[in-house]
């Protein structure tokens, strides 16, 4: 590789440098106490997961680049040219993280490695090699906002085939999924497909909320991917149109990076304060129970029932009790995980790696310890507001024949709602 | 000797603190002068007021719960290194004035023992990280991980420490001779008093301060800069 192009690349670390970042790359003191944190750590005992080492690559970089010592010396800490071999090993690190910041939980400086590592991202990006499959994704969520006209009627037709199951569940004729609602109170943000749009549509329905449903999905591979420009207008095509039906919250669908991206990230990624308020639909579903808005059956689910904490919503989102307590309302039997909460092991299929085929194998091997935990609490069923998760957990009950059911809270909350419509519950389809 | 002395224990001591003082000042300027990234980087669950944050920062940072629940061996040795250093840091104020409440309260012979129980307690546990330290380096991914600048590190502390415990283990020279040398540094009117130059434990003074010395002025380019960095960072972990 041309000095030239290194020397760009090494550009892209002073351009997303700040106060928090330079910190990390000068504190870490490699104790590795980080490295019976991370999953993927444990599961493989591969070097090359250990989460100090990850981000070690990108100071082996800043010491190079940005300090006299490492310029003078880089013998005494290994700095290096980010080079084809450092980009590669940065690929592999960089791209496995699922971002589950449990290393920053244990790390006596609370040191970020997601976040050094999505700075190793930006500058694989740079490079010409940010993983192909994620920045696919990430442009076609771009081009569905930029040809919006295009697809806007199949969106719309699609909602109306929802909506038609909408009815037969609540047994009202007159329910509906509205669309650009000028002056709804929500704006309900849900994933591609009918699963996670049909039990909120019930839901809001019964608790008789005032909402709309977004024409774009939650969903973030800008995010995954590591840009973070396309990760801001991804979120920008519901954020925008928040602010042009003026609604009072925009509610993520359950979906954990969305979450995060939405009430973590945009505003500082946008520089404007939101002028409505960013909730998780489990806070609000919470808040309809305790309000009484809505009603579920005490003992609806009798079989064990155990909680999975995504990552992005517990550690990262701060939502650790409305899913219990949800949870709890409906099912006799909850069992919660050891370790849980703050301390919850990442289920391996964060980070966007339920998209990346190649990292099947490695994605499931990594989720053993889940597994094992799963087990553990002996449950039956295992309810988690997250996607990835989910599809994570469903890979793992298969590979491992845990011999559980993967549920959506929405789902459970549905199952244990006395509707005034059919028995028969109608399942999404896809 | 003298000439030793005079490098390691006078010239070497103004230049180690020199180059300490104002590279850890320029390292946190840069820090501070370095704009914040914008967005949030805490973790939950987070302290709901300010003072809140504060004390869990100082707890996270003085006592790193989560550290000694995921690997308590490592954390013992480390929190003991750090106690013990700090024990010996503040020992080393009798340099600058003897503590008179302390003899006061113990008289002489008893600020004696105190002194040689407490310094010594601390000199084995500060050795006895760094030796588990430079252990833990030598195998597995620990030993993967570490670069020249961990080794470098320890060389040095394990020098500091180890010529320290031999003033106080072996050495015959007290306290109030030593304070006769660090007293006239202070006063830039350096000297090294007789009974030092004509003892062997001369050497030994020579040697731990070369180590430190060394160990000072490379402090403010190396990791050891979490000093002060470990505050800021665990603050952030609740904003």
């Amino acid at each position: 590789m041309e000095t030239q192009q290194m020397t760009t690349l090494a550009g892209v670390l002073d351009k997303k440098m700040n106060r928090q970042l330079k910190q990390y790359l000068d504190i870490c003191a490699r104790c590795a106490i980080c490295k019976d944190a991370c999953h993927q750590y444990v599961a493989t005992q591969d070097f090359k997961y250990l989460p100090a080492r990850r981000a070690e690559l990108i100071r082996q970089i800043y010491k190079k680049y940005f300090t006299k010592t490492g310029e003078f010396v880089p013998a005494l800490y290994e700095a290096r040219d980010p080079d084809e071999n450092l980009l590669d090993e940065l690929y592999e690190s960089a791209y496995a993280c699922t971002g589950c910041r449990r290393c920053m939980y244990y790390c006596p400086f609370s040191i970020d490695t997601a976040w050094i590592l999505s700075v190793a991202k930006a500058i694989l990006i740079a490079a010409g090699k940010g993983n192909e499959m994620l920045g696919q994704l990430a442009d076609a969520a771009l081009f569905k906002s930029d040809n919006f006209e295009m697809f806007k009627d199949v969106i719309v037709d699609g909602f109306k085939d929802i909506e038609l199951q909408v009815k037969e569940l609540t047994g009202d004729p007159d329910a509906e999924i509205p669309v650009d609602k000028q002056g709804a109170d929500i704006l309900y943000v849900a994933l591609a497909g009918a699963h996670s749009i049909l039990p909120a549509a019930v839901i809001f329905h019964e608790a008789k909320a005032s909402w709309t449903l977004s024409y774009f999905e939650a969903a973030n591979y800008g995010y995954f991917f590591g840009d973070a420009v396309k990760a801001r207008q991804i979120a920008d095509r519901f954020m925008d149109e928040a602010k042009r039906l003026g609604v009072k919250e925009v509610v993520i669908t359950e979906c954990g990076h969305a979450y995060r991206v939405a009430e973590i990230f945009h505003e500082a990624w946008s520089g404007e304060k939101h002028s409505f308020k960013v909730r998780h639909i489990l806070e609000v579903i919470d808040e309809y129970i305790t309000d009484g808005r809505i009603t579920v059956r005490p003992d609806a689910i009798t079989e064990p029932v155990t909680y999975h904490d995504p990552c992005q919503v517990g550690r990262n989102g701060g939502i650790f009790e409305q899913p219990r307590n949800i949870v709890c309302a409906l099912a006799s039997d909850f069992r919660d995980m050891t370790p849980n909460r703050e301390q919850q092991w990442c289920c391996g299929g964060g980070g966007g790696l339920v998209a990346i085929s190649e990292m099947d194998e490695f994605r499931l091997k990594s989720g053993t310890i889940k597994a094992e935990q799963i087990k553990a609490t002996g449950a039956r069923i295992i309810a988690s507001p997250c996607e990835n998760c989910r599809l994570q957990m469903e890979g793992l009950n298969d590979s491992m024949e845990l011999g559980i059911e993967v549920k959506a809270i929405m789902d459970l909350v549905l199952e244990a709602m006395p509707l005034a419509g059919s028995s028969a519950k109608v399942t999404p389809t896809d | 000797m003298e000439t030793f002395l005079y490098i390691t224990a006078v010239y070497g001591v103004y230049l180690g603190i020199g180059v300490f003082v104002i590279g850890m000042a320029w390292r946190t300027y840069q820090w501070a002068t370095t704009p914040k990234s914008p967005v949030r980087l805490g973790m939950f669950p987070k302290p709901k007021t300010g003072a809140a944050r504060v004390l869990k920062m100082l707890k996270d940072t003085l006592i790193a719960p989560q550290s000694a629940r995921i690997e308590p061996l490592m954390w013992a040795f480390a929190f003991a290194f750090h106690v013990a250093a700090l024990g010996a840091f503040v020992g080393h104020g009798r340099l600058i004035h003897e503590f008179t409440p302390l003899v006061n309260w113990l008289g002489e012979d008893g600020m004696a023992t105190f002194a040689a129980w407490s310094g010594g307690t601390a000199g084995i546990l500060m050795l006895a990280a760094v030796v588990f330290w430079i252990a833990r380096r030598t195998f597995g991914p620990f030993k993967q991980l570490s670069v020249p600048e961990d080794y470098l590190l320890l060389a040095l502390l394990f020098g500091v420490i180890i010529m320290g415990d031999h003033m106080r283990f072996v050495g015959t020279i007290h306290a109030a001779t030593y304070r006769e040398w660090f007293q006239s540094l202070l006063v830039f009117k350096p000297e090294i008093p007789d009974d030092i130059l004509r003892s062997t434990t001369g050497w030994s003074l020579g040697a731990h301060m070369l180590f430190t010395d060394l160990f000072l002025i490379y402090f403010p380019f190396s990791k050891l800069v979490h000093a002060i960095g470990a505050f800021s960072a665990n603050l952030v972990r609740s904003e």
